[in-house]
């Protein structure tokens, strides 16, 4: 078996057989994934691994389950009653859907960052040191470093080093965003899923946003849910295209928007339909 | 073409009246609190107004000899004097229909026919309002009393004066030797008449005249004569208490109190030695004495210019006369006279330069202060309504109006302990009537806004836990199918009339607490284990039980359980009793704890009014955290908080403005409930925080005292300062919550 090095995986020019990944490439492996709400299906036997250290994106049109399939990944659905769930997830070759996994450790690996900024009301800092502090960090100079590590890594610390201790709630709203993807990578999660995360923000602060994805990955492996293909095509490494519950197409970017293998593919991605 | 930037027509209109409407409907709210307030505040305002004395009119009495005695009518319509030579002349004050202002409406010789020519009145002492007793030159001793009536003939109001013989035509024979008294006092009632004197042979004798039927329609009586052991010589003043228990006889500096009760033997009871300064190059000495109303205080005035108050208290050596408190009359003159009025504690002061001043004991407030007459006046008499004066100085009858409605009323006797007659030592003491005439007032709202303070924490004490708790689990883990049914049912309770809620308390569940008093405590103890104990098996369960039971119904569990807890409580509990308590926790607690145990208490009070404020608690609490935005728990979830450090760090934190409102609301509703604190609390206004006892609280204590209260009263102007004080309570709460909700709302409010 050959392994491949982070450094390799990161280098662009080295395509992936997504089919075919070697172990060590795979951050998430999701296995014949059905859910349901209630009786109706809202996703159809996914099946799909996500690589390691790349930025893996899910588009498709509103209602198509992208970003319940995204939620699964950390069992946020578990918070929906109604929702049932058939299929395996792993991460590290084990099942999160297993008998006895921790959802609370689960979701410290596996962090969220939501459509909507949603910073707790409290100050900056405590917003940043709030996952570490709830696994029982108490240690001053720990969270201190973590905070402004965490901060420096979501390009927000030069904006906030002089109001650490003002409400998060001053903050603008693409800083918002950013102090909450702060919050999420400060517990060092290796997968980070980001669900619309510049779908509420302007331009310029979408911009921002995008250009720490990119920083993130050499991190983090990331998993983003948009509804613009645009950001798609300018953050992501993979592709997934997602429609009625279906994953219908799964390759790496440049394929699946320069050349779609299908045809619903093409239909969404010249604005056909979605 | 111009484009219509207004709207026009009905739009306009309806947008126009809608403004109107809305705008009236908040000013009239507005304004219909201001009236109130001001209305309060207009009931409220005499009680504070000080005393007015003022001049209403004075005429010349041609006298030709001088005056000892003087007196009004009721309706201050008619006064009249008493002179040397043993006249008695009525003066119209008001213009009426039959007679001018000042002409003289009656002159009578009140000598009796025995009288010769040179024999004039020596002096005449007065007891309670009308009663003059007449001791003239040859030593006889005759009881008038000047009598008016009112007479409608004319069509309008003309008061006619009369005197009266109250003891019979003839004189009374005091002295069994006949001798001449240098002083003498009196008090008397319908059956009864108590003389004591200091005989001109300087023997001091009690002299008792007992009606044979009733004084009122026959002077016939009996009569019986003691002598009273004296040890000195002199004696300056004599007072005999209108109920004729005790005389004060005064001795230079020394005052003797005699007890008169005993029909056998008259007993020096106690010697009053005021304190004195002599040593100064103006030694101090006693001036003047006079008995306060009610007859249990007596005040004495001296050359210092100042008048002590003393009472009977109970020391550990039995009672003793006390000096209770001082009042500063004047500077530098003594205090030559002191009138006290009939029915209240109010007491007026002369100096010999004339000036006066208005004090009441009990406040201790000084009145008025002023100057009337150029000097001391010959005669001085206070109206028997006590709102007004009758002087007579040099010739001159002058007639003073006095405004002194509310005197025992003063901020200090509201707020602070106040030293009543009879009570060991000052306290804080609220007790508005009695049955008695002569009885005081009390009015301390010490004690009844701590009632207020206590029954609003006792309630809140039970509410808040069980309210909050209730309002997370309800908000935060029920399903929402529950939730739809749980949430209006507690709700509904709000609706609950509270006297229903009192009653039951007062008559239901105060009997039941007080004979399954260790059943309550226990209940304290079992109900939490019991459900820690069924949480702990339920989380034990093996799932596939779990899996049977809808997660909708799993808290169902809990009833069956915590209803076996509760009845193996109340089925120990005098199980309990016979080990521990000896039979019976109530005795147990009086005899053995020493602590007061009423039936109506606070445990009773609390629970009661707790189960009002729940619902108000329970519903903003409810709203609150319901309404904490999900995304903000699913962002603490998803940093892998679990539920509970969600709701502890998220979600209680985002509600605490709306939590903190919810507790204020409970907390002012439980302050202005009235109806459960009327009939659950046994209304003892008592300063005291033991859960065992009862209280009164300012709503209740309107409720019940209000349609007692004469209207105008000291009495009714301040249940209305209690009203007052009520409001400004809730008033504080409130601004108090809103300015800290506000904050929190600054600090907390997401997004």
């Amino acid at each position: 078996m050959i392994s491949v090095s982070p450094k390799i995986l990161l280098e662009p020019q080295v395509k992936l057989d997504l089919n075919n990944l070697a172990p060590e490439q795979v951050a998430l492996e999701i296995k014949n994934l059905n859910l349901y709400y209630g009786d109706k299906q809202a996703l159809q036997n996914i099946s799909m691994s996500i690589p390691k250290g790349q930025v893996t994106a899910f588009i498709g049109p509103s209602g198509c389950g992208k970003s319940t399939l995204l939620r699964c990944i950390n069992r946020m659905n578990d918070l929906i009653d109604t929702c049932k769930i058939e299929g395996e997830i792993n991460l590290h070759g084990e099942n999160i859907y297993g008998k006895h996994v921790d959802v609370a450790a689960l979701r410290r690996q596996v962090g969220m960052v939501f459509q909507r900024p949603n910073p707790f009301p409290k100050t900056i800092y405590e917003n940043v040191v709030y996952g570490l502090r709830i696994m029982g960090e108490n240690n001053r100079r720990v969270l201190d470093e973590a905070a402004e590590k965490s901060l420096r890594n979501a390009a927000l610390w030069n904006e906030v080093k002089d109001r650490l201790h003002d409400s998060a709630l001053g903050l603008s709203g693409g800083q918002q965003q950013r102090l909450v993807i702060a919050r999420a990578i400060a517990i060092k999660p290796e997968v980070l899923l980001l669900d619309e995360p510049t779908s509420a923000l302007d331009p310029i602060s979408t911009l921002t946003i995008e250009e720490l994805i990119n920083d993130l990955k050499k991190q983090f492996t990331v998993v983003i849910v948009t509804h613009n293909m645009q950001q798609a095509a300018r953050v992501s490494d993979q592709t997934a295209f997602m429609y009625m519950g279906d994953l219908i197409e799964y390759s790496d970017t440049n394929t699946l928007f320069t050349t779609p293998g299908k045809k619903q593919t093409e239909d969404y991605i010249t604005g056909r339909y979605g | 073409m111009a484009i219509a930037l207004k709207s026009t027509g009905p739009r306009q209109l309806k947008n126009t009246l809608a403004r109107w409407l809305i705008t009236v409907g908040g000013i009239s709210v507005l304004f219909t609190l201001v009236l109130i307030f001001l209305y309060l505040l207009y009931v409220i305002k005499p009680i504070f107004e000080s005393a007015k004395v003022e001049p209403v009119g004075q005429f010349e009495i041609r006298s030709t000899s001088p005056i000892l005695s003087t007196g009004i009518d009721e309706l201050k319509e008619v006064a009249f004097q008493i002179n040397q030579q043993g006249e008695i002349n009525f003066y119209q004050l008001v213009k009426s229909a039959a007679h001018e202002k000042g002409s003289l409406v009656l002159s009578k010789n009140l000598l009796g026919d025995k009288s010769t020519d040179s024999t004039t009145l020596v002096n005449v002492v007065d007891s309670g309002v009308e009663n003059k007793l007449l001791l003239d030159s040859e030593g006889n001793v005759q009881l008038v009393a000047a009598k008016f009536f009112s007479n409608f003939d004319t069509g309008t109001r003309e008061i006619i004066p009369s005197v009266a013989y109250p003891l019979g035509e003839e004189y009374l024979e005091i002295d069994e030797n006949g001798v001449a008294f240098s002083q003498l006092s009196f008090g008397m009632d319908d059956e009864k008449a108590v003389f004591v004197g200091f005989t001109d042979d300087q023997r001091l004798i009690k002299t008792s005249l007992i009606a044979e039927d009733d004084f009122t329609y026959d002077s016939a009586y009996e009569t019986i004569y003691q002598e009273i052991d004296f040890p000195v010589d002199h004696i300056d003043e004599i007072l005999v208490t209108p109920d004729m228990a005790l005389a004060f006889v005064r001795s230079d500096n020394q005052v003797y109190v005699y007890d008169l009760d005993d029909e056998d033997v008259v007993e020096l009871k106690a010697t009053i030695i005021p304190a004195l300064e002599q040593s100064s190059t103006k030694p101090e000495h006693l001036t003047s004495m006079a008995l306060l109303s009610g007859s249990s205080s007596i005040l004495l005035g001296n050359s210092a210019g100042n008048v002590t108050q003393w009472f009977e208290v109970a020391t550990d050596n039995g009672r003793q006369f006390k000096k209770i408190r001082s009042f500063k009359v004047s500077d530098n003159e003594a205090v030559s006279a002191i009138y006290t009025e009939q029915f209240r504690k109010s007491f007026y002061t002369l100096t010999p330069s004339g000036s006066m001043g208005v004090f009441y004991t009990t406040s201790e407030a000084e009145l008025w202060r002023g100057q009337l007459t150029p000097k001391q006046p010959t005669a001085f008499a206070i109206s028997p309504r006590a709102d007004g004066l009758v002087v007579i100085e040099n010739d001159l009858l002058k007639i003073f109006s006095v405004k002194n409605e509310h005197p025992e009323v003063t901020w200090s006797a509201l707020w602070e302990e106040v030293w009543y007659e009879g009570y060991p030592e000052p306290e804080f003491i609220w007790q508005s009537t009695s049955g008695s005439d002569d009885f005081e007032g009390k009015f301390s709202l010490v004690p009844i806004s701590f009632g207020t303070m206590k029954a609003a924490m006792y309630a809140m004490m039970f509410a808040v836990p069980i309210a909050l708790s209730s309002a997370i689990y309800t908000a935060y883990f029920m399903t929402p199918g529950m939730r739809r049914k749980v949430k209006p049912t507690i709700e509904l309770m709000e609706a609950f009339p509270t006297v229903i809620l009192g009653f039951l308390a007062g008559l239901w569940l105060a009997p039941i607490i007080e004979d399954y008093l260790p059943a309550i405590a226990m209940l304290l103890i079992l109900l939490p284990i019991s459900v820690f104990v069924t949480a702990f098996a339920w989380h034990k369960l093996p799932k596939k039980i779990k899996a049977k039971v809808p997660e909708t119904w799993a808290p169902m569990i809990l009833i069956p359980v915590l209803i076996l807890a509760a009845s193996c409580a109340f089925l120990l509990s005098p199980v309990f009793e016979t080990m521990f308590f000896g039979g019976d926790v109530r005795q147990f607690i009086t005899n053995d704890l020493d602590i007061n145990f009423d039936q109506r208490n606070s445990l009773v009070v609390g629970i009661a009014m707790g189960f009002a404020v729940i619902p108000t608690i329970f519903t903003m609490a409810e709203d609150a955290i319901f309404s904490v935005p999900k995304h903000l728990t699913s962002g603490s979830l998803a940093l892998g908080a679990t539920q509970w450090q969600t709701l502890a760090k998220v979600v209680l934190l985002t509600a605490s403005p709306g939590i903190f409102s919810a507790v204020m609301m409970g907390l002012g509703r439980a302050v202005g409930e009235t109806m459960i604190v009327l009939m659950a609390t046994g209304n003892t206004p008592i300063l005291d925080w033991s859960i065992f006892q009862g209280m009164r609280t300012l709503a209740a204590n309107i409720a019940v005292e209000m349609p007692e209260s004469e209207v105008g009263s000291s009495h009714y102007r301040i249940l209305f300062l209690a009203a007052f004080v009520l409001f400004v309570f809730t008033f504080i709460f409130n601004t108090f919550a809103e300015l800290i909700r506000q904050r929190l709302r600054e600090k907390y409010s997401s997004l």
